[in-house]
């Protein structure tokens, strides 16, 4: 009897924990980032008065990965609604049938920048490689664009480059070797090789933002491509770092919803309000990283909006992110033969 | 320490087991029944790694085969092209280059551990110890703060006037020898100074007396008595830096991309994971070879010794 009445107490308590994870399952939504201060701004601009507004639990996870992704979509167990991705991965992931398409009667389409949304996915902010350099490392002459990146001459020091076959290095060796912007792409790949083969021994690889800021602020590089708000950040801290827009090169991060999200409809309401004007002001105002809501900007901080890639759209030019979903997997392998070469 | 007690257990039983063979049998070996004898205590461990090593090890090497199509397409493209066959050639290069260092330095420190008074060497093994508890990431960056250009070590040499160009020693092969040697040496030390801890000193002494030089004495007795240990060590050690990812990944250049980098990239950027479970499978079955010929070589350990009887 006693048994009885326990296994009782158990089997109660068991199918409450169920009940209730169900309630909290229906009113949460995963949130998956790449960890670091923007995932902690993402946190305060957009999780944070989503839950207060709606009542629904934003939960944090990460960091992004891109295997992790795959491997629930595939297994049928998807933990996570919201994926913080990059722009050519967004798009090669819809390619593979790894994501659910967005409600666009929730999302506002037509207040975002058409460069940064898709069918599968919106953009959670923009952000440009710039051409970063060493004051105290190069002197009195300032570098002006990516030719001095390989002009070792009047430039001495060591470059740093972002280390993943992913847009950017290819396209910068390009403009750098006197490419025009419009005649990119598709990327004359042989050209692009042995362009930065003048400059091979020179080069130190970093592989996040927080490598790269190390790299540039202890002047182990006199100058290199870096991601603007980390050049920014150097700044703020009193860094003597420089910074030269010409020709940035603009790169964003997407959010998408992997396919069999357990919290669809929570998650195209959190992907409403973080695209939304205020939502993506918000993010910019705390991390220097550009909105993709075209009304965004005349939210933004007046002291901080001259150091955002909004403010160099003249002279922008940005990666073609559907080249690199299609090609990125060759170009990935013909990479790997360069730099072991 | 641990190896150190079982050494000295197994060799007491093995004799007995062999002698009580003898007596049943009548033969030189025990009956299989008797050398299984307990083996269902083992169920346990077998239905755990079974479970949560095996079946899904298995469930990767297939993807190997039968990703993106059936057949043998991704070993075929792992060794066709010169940049993989490159990638293998770095792997191995690093994994020699830390276990030769790393024996280099650990043999004189396992030496010392064991030469030192008593209380003295449990001190010294402590820090050895506590370097491994440390978190793997702050001890690569702080090699990273104290061997780049702009460094602790390169200024004080150039405040010396020793050099007057900063060394090249991070973001290519040095620094990733150095800081993954620094890294294994306490996997050389522990097998090593249980060894040594085992060895008698009155066979040392017994060699001098018999009229062996020093370094008679050291290489023709006291290296081979470490053999055990070294041979532990030195396989434990290259295994773990054949699959080693973090030092590589922040002390070395993109050029010397090892083979757990390549995986990492195949599953996390490319997600063509035919190719990295292809890349996996090569890892796993070069570490099976190596560890066969570390049983062949060793017939001294207690798997060696149950094998060759």
């Amino acid at each position: 009897m006693v048994l009885n009445k326990q296994l009782g107490a158990i089997l109660f308590a068991g199918l409450l924990a169920t009940a209730t994870q169900a309630a909290l399952a229906a009113e949460s939504v995963n949130f998956v980032s790449w960890g670091g201060s923007t995932q902690e701004a993402q946190k305060q601009a957009w999780a944070d008065p989503f839950s207060k507004a709606s009542g629904i639990t934003v939960v944090q996870d990460g960091p992004t990965d891109y295997g992790k992704l795959k491997a629930m979509v595939e297994s049928g167990n998807v933990q996570w609604d919201v994926v913080d991705v990059e722009a050519d991965f967004a798009l090669r992931a819809a390619a593979e049938g790894l994501l659910e398409p967005l409600d666009f009667s929730v999302i506002q389409r037509d207040k975002i920048d058409p460069r940064f949304v898709s069918d599968h996915g919106v953009g959670s902010f923009f952000f440009s490689f710039v051409l970063g350099y060493n004051e105290g490392k190069l002197g009195a002459g300032k570098p002006q664009d990516w030719t001095a990146l390989f002009d070792t001459k009047t430039y001495p020091g060591k470059r740093a480059l972002y280390k993943w076959p992913s847009p950017g290095v290819l396209e910068l060796a390009l403009l750098a070797d006197g490419v025009p912007a419009d005649k990119l792409y598709p990327l004359d790949l042989d050209r692009a090789f042995k362009k930065l083969d003048t400059i091979k021994k020179d080069i130190v690889w970093w592989g996040g933002g927080a490598q790269s800021q190390q790299l540039l602020a202890s002047g182990e590089v006199s100058m290199g491509q870096f991601w603007n708000g980390r050049i920014h950040a150097l700044q703020e801290d009193g860094a003597p770092v420089g910074v030269s827009w010409k020709q940035n090169l603009v790169m964003a991060d997407i959010l998408v919803v992997p396919k069999g999200s357990k919290n669809k409809a929570a998650a195209m309401k959190f992907l409403a309000n973080a695209s939304s004007a205020k939502g993506q002001a918000d993010f910019s105002n705390l991390t220097a990283y550009a909105p993709v809501n075209i009304d965004s900007v005349q939210r933004l901080d007046s002291v901080l909006a001259p150091n955002l890639p909004t403010a160099y759209a003249k002279d922008q030019i940005t990666l073609d992110f559907a080249y690199w979903a299609k090609n990125g997997p060759a170009i990935a392998t013909r990479w790997n033969e360069w730099l072991v070469k | 320490m641990a190896s150190q007690i079982k050494m000295a257990a197994t060799t007491p039983s093995g004799s007995t087991l062999g002698a009580r063979g003898a007596v049943s049998g009548g033969g030189a070996s025990p009956s299989l029944a008797q050398r299984w004898k307990g083996s269902s205590n083992l169920i346990p461990a077998l239905l755990f790694l079974g479970l949560f090593f095996l079946a899904p090890l298995i469930g990767l090497l297939l993807r190997g085969v039968l990703e993106p199509v059936p057949g043998l397409g991704n070993y075929a493209e792992l060794f066709a092209n010169s940049a993989y066959a490159r990638v293998l050639l770095n792997t191995f290069s690093v994994a020699g280059l830390v276990t030769l260092f790393s024996l280099l330095l650990g043999f004189p420190l396992a030496w010392a551990i064991t030469l030192v008074p008593r209380g003295w060497g449990r001190w010294v093994l402590n820090i050895v110890l506590l370097s491994m508890w440390t978190s793997l990431l702050a001890r690569t960056y702080s090699w990273l703060v104290l061997l780049q250009a702009s460094g602790v070590i390169n200024k004080a040499l150039m405040a010396m006037g020793i050099i007057d160009q900063p060394l090249e020693m991070v973001h290519n092969l040095t620094g990733v020898v150095i800081g993954m040697s620094y890294i294994m040496i306490p996997f050389i030390v522990l097998p090593l100074q249980a060894t040594m801890q085992a060895i008698d000193p009155m066979i040392l002494q017994a060699g001098s007396i018999c009229g062996a030089s020093p370094w008679t004495n050291f290489f023709r007795v006291f290296l081979p008595l470490c053999r055990p240990g070294l041979f532990s060590g030195g396989l434990m050690v290259f295994v773990m830096s054949l699959g080693y990812y973090v030092t590589p990944a922040l002390l070395g250049g993109a050029q010397n991309m090892m083979l757990p980098e390549f995986i990492i990239q195949q599953v996390q950027s490319c997600l063509n994971w035919g190719l990295a479970s292809a890349g996996a499978a090569l890892l796993i079955f070069i570490t099976l070879v190596l560890f066969y010929f570390y049983l062949k070589l060793q017939p001294e350990s207690p798997v060696g010794a149950s094998n060759t009887r």
